[in-house]
């Protein structure tokens, strides 16, 4: 435990993008590219209002699309500047060369995404296969899931991207509406103490000037692909040590841990939030706004007498395998919630499901894992469901697994 | 304890562009002075259609932990809308006839989610007895409310500081002094912005706010059945829906309580063009057996554009909605009888317009 210093913060209301746009006023970046779709807009409404109340000096840009905003943060942070962009659902996809090449070229951008189902008419409501699509290839990927979690890790996004070890892009998820679009009272630390958290962003020798002549992204055919793909893997490996380092330099700067409210204490693990875990024989895991009636439920049934708990993953790329395997070992019966979707995959399972899977089956003695997909173009899982789940949970202590994936609340099937 | 219980929720129906920030504000100053209290509360802003467009009924909640945590609090509040309510609060009186916030869901009562015992608050220059007769029934008694003011229109994203915020919280103090009391909501004002005129307007709508009981099974029929959606086998495949028959329209999507205005026609000088039925956006018109076009009101969304392309002068003229109490056809009065329906026409187009001026909106 580090010791913490007394720290007067402010107090604020915010939503979740507004939060996000706040963190970048005191990360004071340079350039901001802006494109809108719901829900990640207000992000840039927010920062276009800073700039205009002179409470930050950047330069705004509304591109012309997606992918023009995502090329435009992509060449300014090659040439230095600390740069804030996002979209949501489609919008991220529609930028998808852009983005993808934005890793290669180890640009430590920062995006805001506001998880958006992709592209049912209308239904702007999160899922989150819309950051899924980058899960591949080498974004670091954070899920929050209150505004304080999207101001806290928006810093630490700069610093941990842009640290020499790393260079490497940074997508900060929020539920769109759940996050997005409610307000809850984030603290605000004194802005000056900014400075002793997040240092200048330098691109050292990769830097793009004129007085250091290099070329980013030269002709390199399938001469040099293998190692090219080889760094980024071991850069994103390094980013796990520098997402400690990050932590624990917020704690001592700030005075708390990130993600912390004066009401919410928030457990020092980076890449996870284990909650009621240790005798816990059921465990949920989810990502996103989705944890809230997650622990009202878990709180509920545990006055029950179920043994349950719950594993929050926050950090999904680099992927907490070491902590997943700590958290779970003891467990019966794992059960992932998943607010996204994998057609014809193993199962038939969602995302993180597999994730779970893959990391649990090393292990001599593993859990059962159950998935339930759910939650899907914005759709409420509520405390019912979650109690749902944890009886199904509870009902496969002792019974070998049937049916590995259950969809919740789908008009049409059982639940 | 029932989740009911644990949570108190206001409701904020708002018209979308034009009230857009003044919901969010009130519901700033509601979680703000909640918190003075010393209770946990949150805020957050849901809709089914774009707020961003002209008129879209669309809706802010505050969520007031009542002994609970503030963690609990947003576990309980993750949802697109809480089941029931404690305080609706009305920025529009045209919106009493009933919102259409959620696609597929179709016109709802604008009291459809108040618990029982509840408070219903409207910005209105009305009376008393000619809005309690645009409510509702309910099967409880509640308590209605009026502040007296015009409703409160800005422009596109722009927000009109006309003290309706503090109206609308002094109105909340005084009826539901559980959920924000006086002493606080002064404090929270002189806090944020010491002005006289803003604590004065507070403290003028606290003790002017109109108010009464409604009786269980006053008020208004309004039959609301909630659409069945198709299951998962039901649907057609693709995202696909079938074609609405010809002379048909949606049941489950009509969008007109999006209007705070409409069109009226004056069929004597109607030149029968056929202009309004081609550009009309939401296909309202109706041509006649003898070549009118009527217009199906519960569809219009009260754009303008009719009455922009008409090409005779004063043919179609919008018209403040809080005129009418009901969506019917112009053509059926006017066959009834031409002349009152000249008189008619004279008077509600004299009547003096209360909402915003917008370019484009066929004034
Ligand atoms: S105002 Fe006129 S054009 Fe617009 S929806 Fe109504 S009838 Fe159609
Ligand atoms: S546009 Fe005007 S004149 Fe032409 S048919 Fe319609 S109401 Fe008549």
């Amino acid at each position: 435990m580090t010791e913490t210093r007394k720290i007067i913060e402010r107090e604020v209301l915010m939503n979740g993008t507004q939060a996000v746009a706040n963190a970048a006023m005191y990360a004071d970046v340079d350039v901001v590219a802006a494109y809108p779709i719901r829900p990640y807009t207000e992000v840039m409404d927010t920062i276009s209002k800073l700039i205009a109340d002179g409470e930050l000096d950047a330069e705004f840009i509304v591109a012309e699309g997606e992918h023009g905003q995502f090329e435009t943060v992509k060449h300014a942070s090659l040439v230095g500047a600390r740069t804030l962009v996002g979209s949501s659902g489609v919008g991220w996809l529609y930028a998808m060369e852009a983005i993808v090449v934005t890793a290669t070229d180890r640009a430590p951008v920062v995006a805001i995404i506001g998880n958006r189902a992709l592209d049912d008419p209308g239904a702007y409501g999160v899922e989150h296969n819309d950051a899924m699509m980058v899960r591949d290839v080498g974004w670091l990927l954070a899920w929050v899931d209150t505004a304080q979690e999207a101001f806290d890790t928006t810093l630490i996004a700069y610093r941990v991207g842009e640290d020499p070890r790393v260079l490497v892009p940074v997508g900060i998820s929020m539920d769109g509406g759940f996050l997005t679009h409610s307000e809850q009272i984030v603290r605000l630390p004194p802005k000056e103490l900014v400075k002793d958290f997040l240092p200048p962003y330098n691109r050292g020798k990769y830097l793009v000037h004129p007085d250091n002549p290099i070329t980013v992204a030269p002709q390199v055919n399938e001469d040099w692909v293998m190692e090219i793909r080889r760094q980024h893997d071991e850069a994103v490996e390094r980013a796990r040590g520098v997402i400690v380092e990050a932590y624990e330099s917020f704690k001592k700067v700030f005075g708390r841990y990130p993600g912390s409210t004066s009401e919410i204490e928030m457990p020092e693990n980076p890449f996870v939030e284990p909650f009621m875990i240790d005798d816990a024989e059921i465990v949920l895991i989810g990502m996103g706004t989705v944890s809230k009636p997650m622990k009202v439920a878990i709180k509920k049934m545990r006055n029950q007498g179920y043994k349950v708990g719950m594993l929050r993953i926050r950090w999904f790329r680099p992927f907490p395998t070491q902590d997943v395997i700590k958290y779970l070992s003891q467990a019966k019966v794992v059960c992932v919630i998943d607010r996204d979707y994998s057609i014809g995959s193993p199962n038939r399972g969602g995302v993180i499901y597999h994730e779970i899977r893959s990391s649990l089956y090393d292990l001599d003695q593993r859990p059962k894992v159950l998935n339930f997909i759910g939650g899907l173009g914005g759709r409420e899982i509520t405390i019912q469901d979650v109690e749902k789940i944890i009886k199904i949970g509870y009902e496969h202590r002792d019974t070998p697994i049937t049916k590995p994936v259950y969809w919740v609340g789908v008009r049409g099937d059982p639940w | 304890m029932k989740t009911e219980d644990e949570v108190k929720y206001v409701e904020i129906v708002y018209r979308g562009i034009f009230q857009k920030r003044l919901a969010k504000y009130i519901a700033e100053g509601i979680v703000y002075t909640a918190r003075e209290m010393g209770k946990p509360a949150l805020s957050f802003g849901r809709y089914g259609d774009s707020p961003e467009r002209n008129g879209v009924p669309a809706k802010y909640y505050v969520g007031i932990g009542n002994g609970i945590g503030e963690e609990d609090l947003i576990g309980y509040s993750t949802r697109v809308e809480p089941d029931l309510v404690d305080v609706i609060v009305v920025l529009d009186d045209t919106l009493l006839k009933g919102v259409e916030s959620w696609a597929w869901q179709g016109v709802q009562p604008i009291n459809l989610k108040l618990k029982a015992n509840g408070t219903m608050i409207v910005t209105s220059t009305k009376r008393m007895d000619e809005l309690v007769k645009m409510v509702p029934k309910k099967d409880f008694e509640w308590t209605f409310g009026v502040i007296k003011t015009e409703p409160s229109f800005s422009g596109l994203w722009a927000f009109k500081d006309d003290l309706t915020m503090e109206k609308v919280w002094g109105a909340i103090a005084k009826l539901r002094p559980d959920i924000i009391d006086i002493d606080h909501l002064v404090k929270y004002v002189s806090k944020k912005q010491s002005s006289d005129k803003r604590i004065s307007a507070v403290k003028e709508a606290f003790s002017s706010v109109d108010y009464r009981t409604i009786r269980k099974g006053e008020g208004i029929d309004f039959i609301y059945n909630p659409p069945r959606l198709l299951t998962w086998q039901e649907m057609l495949e693709g995202t696909v829906v079938p074609a609405v028959p010809r002379g048909k329209r949606n049941e489950q999507f009509k969008r007109g309580t999006t209007k705070f205005e409409r069109p009226t026609v004056d069929f004597d000088t109607c030149i029968k063009c056929k202009l309004c039925w081609i550009y009309c956006p939401d296909e309202c018109f109706d041509e006649t057996p003898d070549g009118y076009y009527d217009i199906a009101y519960d569809y219009c969304v009260g754009c303008g554009i009719c009455a922009e392309v008409c090409p005779v002068k004063d043919c179609i003229v919008m018209v403040d909605e809080s005129m009418f109490t009901d969506y019917r056809r112009p053509y059926e009065m006017w066959k009834e009888n031409k002349v009152k329906y000249k008189e008619w026409l004279k008077e509600v187009r004299n009547a003096r317009k209360e909402r915003v001026y917008v370019p484009g909106l066929g004034r």
